[in-house]
This record gives C-alpha cells, sequence and structure tokens, in this order.
C-alpha cells in the first residue's frame, strides 16, 4: 500500500471525516431505495449535507455488474440482491473527484406504505433487508475494500415503517459519521425525509389520476404494471414497459396509483358498505396474510386494476425464481383476469433482456390491446357504478 | 509378427498393419456410418484375406473413441488417442513442439518440450534439409489439451455448415483461406457458426468467404481455448482429417501461427521458410495408427494377441442386442395396440391442401397471407368462407424484395391475379409492408394464435415447433397471453432433428418410419444441441442404430421443447388442450413423442396437430387480411404487376456496415422506387424522395436502424410518443434521485406544474372531439 493510501486510512481510523457540508456519501440505488429515494434525499439535505455530494449509483446493468461487481460475489439466488455488488463496487470506483466518505446502505426492514393501517405489516423481504450484510461479505474477503478506498460503510437496520423506532435507529447510525447530531435534528431531518418522500408520492399519485381522467375523457386505454419499486431500474426490469409505452399507452405503476377518496369511494364503496372489506385499502378480502409491503401493494393495485374500467391491461414482471412473488403469480393473475382485462406476465427476469421474445411478446400486447382495449373498457364501465369522479374532472 | 493399429474414430474407422520392421503392409480408412463395430469387423476380415493377419500370432491395439468398448472382444490392447498420436510424434518428428489433430467430434493439441524441458522452451532448429536435431530416444514431456464436449472447431462443425451451404466435399477440400474477405462467425458453437453462415449466406456473402470464415473460426477456437496460454513453438504438426483434407484451414493455421510466432517474438532459424515449419503429413490420418504400432513394439511377446474377430463377430450379431436391451428405454411406437391407436388419431395424412381450380381462382373474394420465415417464404390463398384453396413456398435467399416477388409470382401462376386482403408476417413483414402494400403485418405469435383459434377455438396452448425457433404460445381471453421463444440455442428444434436425418442419409419423410421400428431406444440427455450431439456419438458407441437413435431424438424432443426450451415445469398449469404447429410436426415421431409427453404430465390432455402444421403462420397472416376487409378496410395491396416490376437497387459496401456493435455486420441497403416515399435525404448514401430503403443483412434488431441520423429522427418520434404517454416509472428515474428543493409546497399549490406538457395533445384530442 502505498504511503497516501495510508494516510487516508490513519485518518479514517482518528474519524477525522470532512465537515458535514463537505462531507461525500455514496448510496446504492438498489432494492427498496427504489420507494424510498425521496426519503434520504430529505433526511440528509435537513441535516446540512450538500445535495451535490450525495451520490447514488447508477441504474444497474450489465457493463456495471462488469466493471464493478466480478469477483465480489456471493451465494443468493435473487438476482437484484446480486446486482447490489456491482452498485457497492462502482461506489468505491468512484474518482478522486467524486470520492466518497461514507457508503450507506440501510438494511430496510420495514417501508412506509399507502396502505399502511389497512394491513397487517409493511415489512421488507427478509433477503432484500439483508442484502447489505451479504454484498458486504464479498468486499471483506480479501482484504477490507472499504478501508483500502477510505470509505466508511455505515448500513444500519432501519424500520421505515415505524417513524419513531427510524429515528431512534438513525440516530445510532448517523452518529458514526456525523458527530455531534443530536437527537433532536435527527428527528427532524427524519420527519423532512417522510415529507419529501410523501410530496414525490402525492405527485406521482396525481398525475397518475390525470392520465385516468384523460382516458376516461377519451375512451382510451392506458397499462398498469405490477412489480416491485426496484423493477423501475433499468437493468432490472429491463424497460419492458417503456417499450409499450411507445406504441402509445401511458403507463401507470401500483406504487404510485391515486388514492382520493372519492375515487375510492367510487371503487371499492359498494364492497365496503356490504362489510366485504374495511376500507378501499382493505385487501383482507384476497391477501389475508399481509405483511409484506411490495406483495400487499401489488395485490391491491390488482384489485384497482380490476375496477378501472380504462386500465385496459396489466404487466406483471417479477425478477427469477422471486420468493415472495411466486405465491402472488395466481392470486394476481385472477383478479385482474377475472374483470375481463388483460393480463401479461414477464416473470424469471435476469441480466439478459430476452430480446427477441420481449420484441415478439411486446408486438402480440400491443396487437391485442389495440384489437380489444374498447370492448374491454366498455365492458368494465357497464360493470362500474354510475358517476365516475374522472370524468367529472374538468378539462384541462 | 504384424502389428494392426486401427483408431476407432467418431465418423471413421481407420487401420494400419505393418510388418516386424515396421513397414506399413496395408492401410485403409473408411467412414463407418455409426456402424463401428461392423466396420472393424470388416477391417480385420480384410486384414486376415488381404496380408495374412493370423490370430494368435500378430499384435492388435485399438485407440479412438471406439476402443474402450471393441477392444477387448479381439484381444486388442487400447490406447488413449493422445498417447497414440504422441507416441507417433515422437518416432516420426521428433523435432515437432506443437500437434493439432482436429477430429470428427474432437480437437486436441499436445505440447511438446525436450527431456527435462519446460513446456514453451524454444529448442534449436537447424537448417531445413539437415538431420534431425533431436535423437528420439530422448523422450519428452507433453503437455495435453483436448476437448470433446462441444462441436466447436471440430471437423463436423466444418461439414455441417459446408453441407448446409451445399458445397461437395471436393470443392470444400480445394477451397482457399488467402485472399478473401473474413465474416465473423461463431466459433464457439457449431450450431450457432451454422446460424451465423445462415445469415452471411442470406446477406449474399459469397460461399468461398464464408467457407475461409469458418477455417478462421477452427483455428482461432483451436487457438483460443486448447493452448492455454501457451504458445505453440516450431515445428507445428497438424494431424487428423480436417487438417490434411481442407487445404483452406491449413492455410489459416500457416497464417495464424506465423502471426503468433511475430507477435510472441518466437526466434525462427535463419534462413528458414517459416511455412516449412508447419507440417502436415500425407498421411496424417494414420498418425493414431502409427502410435499404436510404436506401443505395441514395447509390449510383452504375449501381450495384445490378435483373438480372431470371433467374439466381436458375437457381439455384432448379438451381443450389443443385448446389451441394449439391458440398457434401453421402451421404443417409440409403444405396444401394438397403443401404436395402432395412435396411428388411427393421428397417421391420416394432415388434410392436404386442396390445389387452385380454375373457378376458385376467379370467383370470389380471396385472401392472401404470407410468412417470411428464416428459411423458406410461405403463402397460402383462403377463400371467402376461410378455406384454404393455395398455398406454396420459396426457399428465402435473404434479399426480401427477390422473396416476395418469388412468392407472389407463383400466386398469380396459380391463377389469383385480384386478391382483396394481404397480410404478412415472419421476420421480413415490417420491411416489406409498404413496399408491398401488405393491409397489416402480423406479429407470428398472432398469426399463429389466429390460426388455431380459428379450428379449435378452444385451444390453451400452442407448440410450434420450427426449422429455427421453438414457440410456445400460452392463450387465455383469446390471445397469447404468455409466450416462450428459444432462437437462441438448437436444442429442440427442427433443424437438428433434420441434421441428425441427414447424418442417416434420411430424407425427412422416413425420418418416422425408421424411428417407429426401434424396439428399445436409448436415452439421451436433455438440453444443449451440441451436447445431444455428443451424447448422439456416445450412443452409437453402445451399439445403437440410426434408427434407434432417431427415435431416441424424437423422445426427447418434448422435453428439449417444453422443459429445455419453454422453461415450463409445470405443464398442467397451462391447460389440457395442445395445438402441435410447426413443420417439424409433420413428422409423426416427433408427434408420438408429444403424445406421450404430454399425456404423461397433463393426465386426460387433448393434444391435436394443427391441420396445416407448416403453413399456420401464413393462414394466420390471410385471417388477419380477411378481417381487415370485413372491417370495411380496402386493401392496399400494390397489384402483382406492380410488384413484379418493381424497380430497385442494392448497395453493400463500408457505408452500408452496421456500426451500433462490434460485430460490424455487412448489412445490404435495397433501395426500392416507391411512389410517396419520403427518401433518406440525410443518410449517407443518400436516398431521393419516391424511394424508401429496406435493411437488410443485420443480425439484430438495431441494425435496421442505418445509423446516428436515422436513431436521431426515430428518437424524436419516440420522445415525442412518450412526452404525449407518460410512465410513472420514467417520473421515478428522473426525478426521485435528486432534490426537488420546490417539490413539497409546489406540488400542492400547483399541480399543473408537476404535469408533463403532454396533455396539450390530449387537450388537442379533446377539443377535436367536442367540435
Amino acid at each position: 500500500m502505498d504511503t497516501s493510501a495510508a494516510g487516508t486510512e490513519t485518518r479514517i481510523a482518528h474519524g477525522a471525516l470532512p465537515a458535514r457540508d463537505k462531507l461525500r456519501l455514496g448510496i446504492p440505488r438498489v432494492l427498496n431505495v427504489w420507494s424510498t429515494h425521496q426519503f434520504w434525499i430529505g433526511l440528509f439535505g435537513a441535516l446540512g449535507l450538500d445535495a451535490r455530494r450525495i451520490v447514488f449509483s447508477s441504474d444497474t446493468s450489465d457493463e456495471q455488474m462488469r466493471e464493478f461487481g466480478k469477483g465480489r460475489g456471493t451465494v443468493d439466488s435473487c438476482y437484484p440482491v446480486k446486482c447490489v455488488s456491482a452498485h457497492y463496487g462502482e461506489l468505491l470506483a468512484l474518482d478522486r473527484h467524486r470520492r466518497i466518505d461514507v457508503l450507506f446502505s440501510t438494511m430496510i426492514y420495514s417501508v412506509p406504505s399507502f396502505l399502511h393501517g389497512h394491513v397487517v405489516d409493511s415489512l421488507a423481504c427478509p433477503r432484500v433487508m439483508a442484502a447489505p450484510e451479504n454484498i458486504k461479505a464479498g468486499f471483506l474477503k480479501e482484504g477490507d475494500a472499504f478501508a483500502a478506498r477510505g470509505v466508511r460503510y455505515v448500513a444500519p437496520l432501519v424500520a421505515l415503517g415505524e417513524p419513531d423506532m427510524a429515528a431512534r435507529q438513525l440516530l445510532a447510525a448517523l452518529a458514526e459519521f456525523l458527530p455531534g447530531v443530536t437527537r433532536r435534528e435527527v428527528e427532524a431531518a427524519v420527519r423532512a425525509g417522510y415529507a419529501a418522500l410523501e410530496a414525490f408520492a402525492a405527485a406521482a399519485r396525481r398525475q397518475s389520476r390525470e392520465i385516468l381522467e384523460n382516458c376516461a375523457r377519451l375512451e382510451r386505454p392506458c397499462l398498469l404494471v405490477l412489480a416491485r419499486p426496484y423493477h423501475m431500474d433499468p437493468g432490472i426490469g429491463h424497460e419492458i414497459e417503456v417499450d409499450l409505452q411507445a406504441y402509445g399507452f401511458p403507463v401507470l405503476w401500483g406504487q404510485y396509483l391515486p388514492t382520493d377518496p372519492d375515487l375510492l369511494g367510487w371503487m371499492f364503496g359498494a364492497e365496503v358498505a356490504a362489510g366485504q372489506v374495511r376500507s378501499g385499502l382493505d385487501i383482507a378480502d384476497v391477501w389475508p396474510s399481509s405483511y409484506s409491503a411490495n406483495t400487499n401493494e401489488i395485490l391491491w393495485a390488482a384489485k384497482f386494476a380490476a375496477r378501472m374500467p380504462w386500465i385496459a391491461g396489466v404487466i406483471r414482471l417479477s425478477s427469477y425464481e422471486c420468493g415472495m412473488d411466486q405465491p402472488t403469480y395466481t392470486p394476481v393473475q385472477q383478479i385482474v383476469e377475472r374483470s375481463g382485462t388483460l393480463f401479461f406476465s414477464f416473470q424469471d427476469l435476469d441480466s439478459t433482456k430476452p430480446a427477441g421474445a420481449v420484441r415478439i411478446r411486446v408486438e402480440t400486447i400491443a396487437h391485442y390491446l389495440a384489437r380489444d382495449a374498447a370492448g374491454i373498457i366498455a365492458r368494465k364501465r357497464d360493470a362500474s357504478p354510475p358517476d365516475c369522479p374522472l370524468a367529472a374532472a374538468p378539462l384541462p | 509378427m504384424k502389428t494392426i493399429g486401427m483408431d476407432v474414430g467418431s465418423t471413421t474407422v481407420k487401420a494400419v498393419v505393418a510388418d516386424a520392421n515396421g513397414e506399413v503392409l496395408w492401410r485403409d480408412y473408411q467412414r463407418h456410418h455409426t456402424r463401428q463395430a461392423e466396420k472393424v469387423l470388416e477391417f480385420l476380415a480384410r486384414m486376415q484375406a488381404e496380408c495374412g493377419v493370423t490370430p494368435g500370432r500378430d499384435r492388435v491395439l485399438f485407440t479412438g473413441s471406439g476402443a474402450g468398448l471393441l477392444a477387448p472382444l479381439v484381444g486388442a490392447k487400447a490406447v488413449q488417442e493422445v498417447v497414440a498420436v504422441a507416441a507417433a510424434v515422437e518416432k516420426l518428428h521428433p523435432r515437432v513442439r506443437f500437434v493439432s489433430e482436429l477430429g470428427g467430434e474432437d480437437m486436441k493439441t499436445v505440447f511438446f518440450s525436450p527431456a527435462g524441458g519446460r513446456i514453451g522452451q524454444v529448442i534449436p532448429i537447424r537448417a531445413a534439409g539437415t538431420a534431425p536435431a533431436a535423437p528420439a530416444d530422448l523422450g519428452s514431456t507433453k503437455q495435453v489439451y483436448m476437448q470433446s464436449a462441444c462441436s466447436g472447431g471440430t471437423g463436423t462443425f466444418i461439414e455441417k455448415t459446408a453441407r448446409k451451404l451445399e458445397i461437395e466435399t471436393e470443392r470444400l477440400a480445394q477451397m482457399p483461406y488467402a485472399g478473401h474477405t473474413l465474416h465473423r462467425v461463431s466459433s464457439k458453437c457449431g450450431i450457432f457458426a451454422e446460424a451465423d453462415a445462415n445469415t452471411l449466406v442470406k446477406s449474399g456473402v459469397p460461399v468461398e468467404e464464408i467457407i475461409a470464415s469458418l477455417f478462421e473460426a477452427v483455428v482461432y477456437q483451436n487457438l483460443a481455448t486448447l493452448t492455454k496460454g501457451n504458445t505453440p513453438q516450431p515445428e507445428v504438426l497438424l494431424l487428423g482429417g480436417p487438417n490434411l483434407f481442407f487445404r483452406g484451414l491449413q492455410e489459416a493455421w500457416r497464417h495464424h501461427l506465423k502471426a503468433l510466432w511475430v507477435e510472441r517474438k518466437v526466434e525462427l532459424p535463419a534462413g528458414v521458410d517459416p511455412d516449412s515449419l508447419i507440417l502436415v503429413p500425407e498421411d496424417a490420418l494414420y498418425y493414431a495408427c502409427f502410435g499404436c504400432i510404436e506401443v505395441g513394439k514395447a509390449e510383452q511377446a504375449d501381450s495384445a494377441l490378435y483373438l480372431g474377430s470371433e467374439r466381436l463377430h458375437w457381439w455384432v450379431e448379438t451381443g450389443q442386442h443385448e446389451q441394449k436391451a439391458r440398457e434401453g428405454g421402451r421404443g417409440l411406437a409403444g405396444s401394438e395396440d397403443e401404436f395402432a391407436a395412435f396411428m388411427r388419431r393421428y397417421a391420416s395424412p394432415v388434410a392436404a391442401p386442396a390445389r387452385p381450380r380454375a373457378t376458385a381462382a376467379s370467383a370470389g373474394r380471396v385472401f392472401l397471407g404470407c410468412d417470411f420465415g428464416s428459411t423458406t417464404a410461405k403463402a397460402v390463398v383462403l377463400d371467402a368462407a376461410r378455406e384454404l384453396v393455395f398455398d406454396c413456398y420459396v426457399p428465402s435467399h435473404g434479399n426480401p424484395i427477390e422473396d416476395a416477388k418469388g412468392i407472389l409470382r407463383k400466386v398469380r401462376e396459380a391463377g389469383y391475379t385480384r386478391i382483396d386482403g394481404l397480410a404478412l408476417t415472419g421476420y421480413g413483414k415490417d420491411l416489406l409492408k409498404d413496399i408491398l402494400g401488405a393491409d397489416s403485418a402480423v406479429v407470428e405469435t398472432v398469426a399463429h394464435a389466429t390460426a388455431a383459434l380459428h379450428f379449435f377455438p378452444d385451444a390453451d396452448v400452442i407448440c410450434d415447433v420450427g426449422g429455427a425457433d421453438v414457440k410456445i404460445m400460452m392463450l387465455r381471453q383469446g390471445t397469447v397471453a404468455d409466450f416462450r421463444l428459444n432462437s437462441q440455442c438448437s436444442s429442440g428444434n427442427g433443424a437438428f432433428l433434420q441434421g441428425v436425418a441427414e447424418r442417416y442419409d434420411t430424407p425427412l419423410a422416413d425420418y418416422a418410419g425408421r424411428a417407429f421400428k426401434a424396439k428399445s431406444i436409448p436415452a439421451l440427455a436433455m438440453g444443449c444441441g451440441v451436447f445431444l450431439q455428443s451424447d448422439i456419438v456416445n450412443q452409437q458407441r453402445k451399439g445403437w442404430s440410426a434408427d434407434e437413435i432417431m427415435a431416441s431424438l424424437a423422445a426427447v424432443l418434448p422435453l428439449n421443447v417444453w422443459v429445455y426450451a419453454g422453461q415450463l415445469q409445470n405443464l398442467a398449469a397451462v391447460g389440457r388442450k395442445f395445438v402441435l404447429q410447426g413443420g417439424t410436426h409433420r413428422n409423426l415421431a416427433v408427434v408420438k413423442a408429444q403424445v406421450d409427453f404430454i399425456r404423461d404430465k397433463v393426465p386426460g390432455a387433448e393434444i391435436i396437430v394443427h391441420p396445416y402444421p407448416g403453413e399456420a403462420g401464413a393462414i394466420g397472416a390471410a385471417m388477419c387480411a380477411a378481417d381487415a376487409w370485413r372491417e370495411g378496410r380496402p386493401s392496399r395491396f400494390r397489384g402483382f404487376a406492380t410488384i413484379e416490376s418493381l424497380e430497385y437497387r442494392s448497395t453493400t459496401n463500408e457505408d452500408t456496415t452496421c456500426t451500433w456493435c462490434a460485430v460490424n455486420c455487412h448489412r445490404t441497403f435495397i433501395d426500392v422506387a416507391l411512389e410517396g416515399a419520403a427518401g433518406r435525404p440525410w443518410s449517407k448514401i443518400a436516398l431521393a424522395p419516391g424511394w424508401k430503403r429496406v435493411i437488410s443483412g443485420n443480425t439484430c434488431p438495431k441494425g435496421l436502424l442505418e445509423d446516428a441520423n436515422e436513431m436521431r429522427v426515430v428518437k424524436t418520434q419516440l420522445e415525442e410518443v412518450k412526452r404525449v404517454h407518460p410512465n410513472l416509472a420514467q417520473r421515478v428515474r428522473d426525478d426521485a434521485f435528486r432534490t426537488l428543493h420546490a417539490a413539497a409546497p409546489a406540488v400542492t399549490a400547483e399541480p399543473a406544474r408537476l404535469l408533463p406538457a403532454a396533455f396539450g395533445y390530449f387537450g388537442r384530442l379533446v377539443r377535436r372531439a367536442f367540435r
């Protein structure tokens, strides 16, 4: 090891990190970071970190894996988890000008969910939660790759689904690299984080509603993607929905559907009145053991699709041998298809985008949507209650 | 005492008889057509008759892939192939440091180093014409690399492709390497190589260049995988049939070895032509046999004595069948009752398409469906009642315009002068849609599903096994809800079956007849076609005949189709009514295997062969054309005469080469004069208005885009579509990972700000709607 690297190590060992506004923080853009993104931006912004010094790794890609993930692999059959190695490697390899001081990779135990209070719990997939521990091992087996780059690795367990608990857990973790950070500061920052996340989600839900309102006015179809948040990562979901978008179908995602009371009342009101469900966000009728946040949201969105006339087709994405998704395949498909909505599932996605097959499937889906959408919309609308709040929206 | 050295290989048997002084008395080599034991027996009989080989006195040694099984039957000693080759090389070419032996289905390299020396150490070589430098008795260390699991880089690899290109062996032998433009041919897998060669043929590359490229691929594969970082040092010896017979292959070796020596700074003796350091002995075929004889010299007096051929004779007549009966599975045909029942249900020749009648041609509405596939272009004509009234096909030559002209000419010659609708499917559909004036370009899945659902409205699954791909379509709600495609690997497709049938000189029409004769079949492994190929060799060696292997190959096909290629572990979950389509299902042996396989997984399954298995795609397309007509859309078909006289010019040069990736496909731009076409003023090969460009010769869809200019044009259009039709994930990708300072307050206060201007488009549409 040359002297400059040794110097860095000494600095780290003494905990002499840069001041907050100069601290460079790396966050791997993986797994549930795809649903908690703005929380972290809000949190660190409130703590006085410079937004320009918060570095997210790039989207997952083969090149990223080849360049940064090689030889770092640990045993894990979950493809999105496996890819985390490459994100770590990329953040550690940043050049002199962008070099990070801290690699911040949280073990997210539970996530904020719009279904909170209507479901049993909002836990993360345990394998996804434990990913940082698993991936870290690949960077320690032949010497400490973090230390060698002068990077402090911070991977706290955080129950983001429980704000008070999350604040306590984050206080301990942040104190490791933000000397003197106070409880009050962290609590305020956590509140800012949730606010930023909620603001983003609210805007996205509003856009989804706008899309649906336009579809309702024009009697045009749109598509809904049922997937985990990380399928928005081009390297994990392969942007299959983008190919369909190119055929002229707006694309909604289950995570960001509108949840306005008027709409929920129109869609689920009768069932609530009949006592079949407790609320428009209750999924006990189709998925009683509603512990897992991402799974819950997929199931609820399937119910939404079944009741929303202008969602003419549903695209299901799921990664290779996903143990969390497997039990949901049949119920989700049945909920969607029973309503007469077209359902297309892309399963076992991994590193390779099966180009030929995907192209043909996308063309196939586009063909049937073009052929059947008008009929599907008409039938679903006939089966819906009158006075759809979407149709009442004013013209833009 | 005489010594027999016999090399029982995967495709040929080679044998040499030498006297006590090592003089060769007799030698021969012949292809055994999978009958190794029979050929060996024939050779032994001839040796006894023609040069007095005598049981109990003479010595016999076997080598090659069939040696282990057959040697004990005649008292022979089995010598490992590499040991045999090395023994011969050390005796005959003591200065050789590197040997490459290519066999039919394997390849080996041997690095020799002088006694005590290390691999790669250079020993002095004297100028040509002087006596050998190293004494033969010194002995040397050897490093051997061999691979026999994959066809890449072997003789079969070359022959298979040459056969596909319809080049006779004699011509192939004389085809040169030097002086030809080389193209990229996959050296990794024989089956991919064949596909690459196909692509090259289609883009009009001369066969000479393709063959030269194949030689290049073989040498590359050998040097890349079988030298393991060692540098082949001079002198080099090239052995085995392919190295001997193919002049071009020798040239490729010379080219690469000389280049390598320069690059790695290998010192060559002064005044020596480097070419003279690469030897291809005339009797290169027999080196393993010579080696056997060498090894025999060191044997004890009573060892490896020839016992005569009685036991081998017994083996040929009885033994091999007994062993197979113990090992084999039940024949494909099954019991007599079962077979009879199968034949009653499936054997009636699939409804032969009615021949065109003059009346059919002139009266009533007719719809034309064309399927431009990778190997053939097919067309069908349906009448107003959607009955098939005519069908025809032409082999595809890679020029979509010519293919289209050819197939339409046949339709017109059959008497159809006017058609009411035209739809296309297959790879060429998008290229040709505007040029022919087709009413729709139907994606393959939809075409196949339409054809199947027309006959069997309650079908659950369509299994289409074509020549080059396998498609599985799962139907729900009258749509193809799920789809599996395997076009990357040959496993389970018809081309592989055809390849094996060709190897056994069996026309496909006779395949089932032969396969049903097998009373017992070997168990072939599921999976990669190349492994399947070597498994076949392995089973041949056990004595399984062509009939039995063909039966077994049909039997393993469903496993490859559904499980390996389709990744469907649970067949019952996909449904119970299965429709088999694709030309491969004309083969009753395949149908029988499919029926057995599906019934086993899905009791009570109904399995139907489509009445027109090979034409289903074209039929489905024609039906889509009929649908369009029913909706009142007049046909856009340009008419036979217009298409026949289409003016076009094709260009293939540096400017048409695809630069999207390192493969650099040699594309051809076919420019067609077409009224109203926009032209391509921005192109490197500019195109005036009134002309339309069709790109062919690309190996992936990206190549359909001419260059960055066209990419920009397409991208702009695409961005506009995306802007108008938003995707929530795009919002996440664009905004979620950056600070949205104004986000929180602005969102609540001013929703419009966060919505893309895209809705302006919707707005326009709305305004138009209310006008």
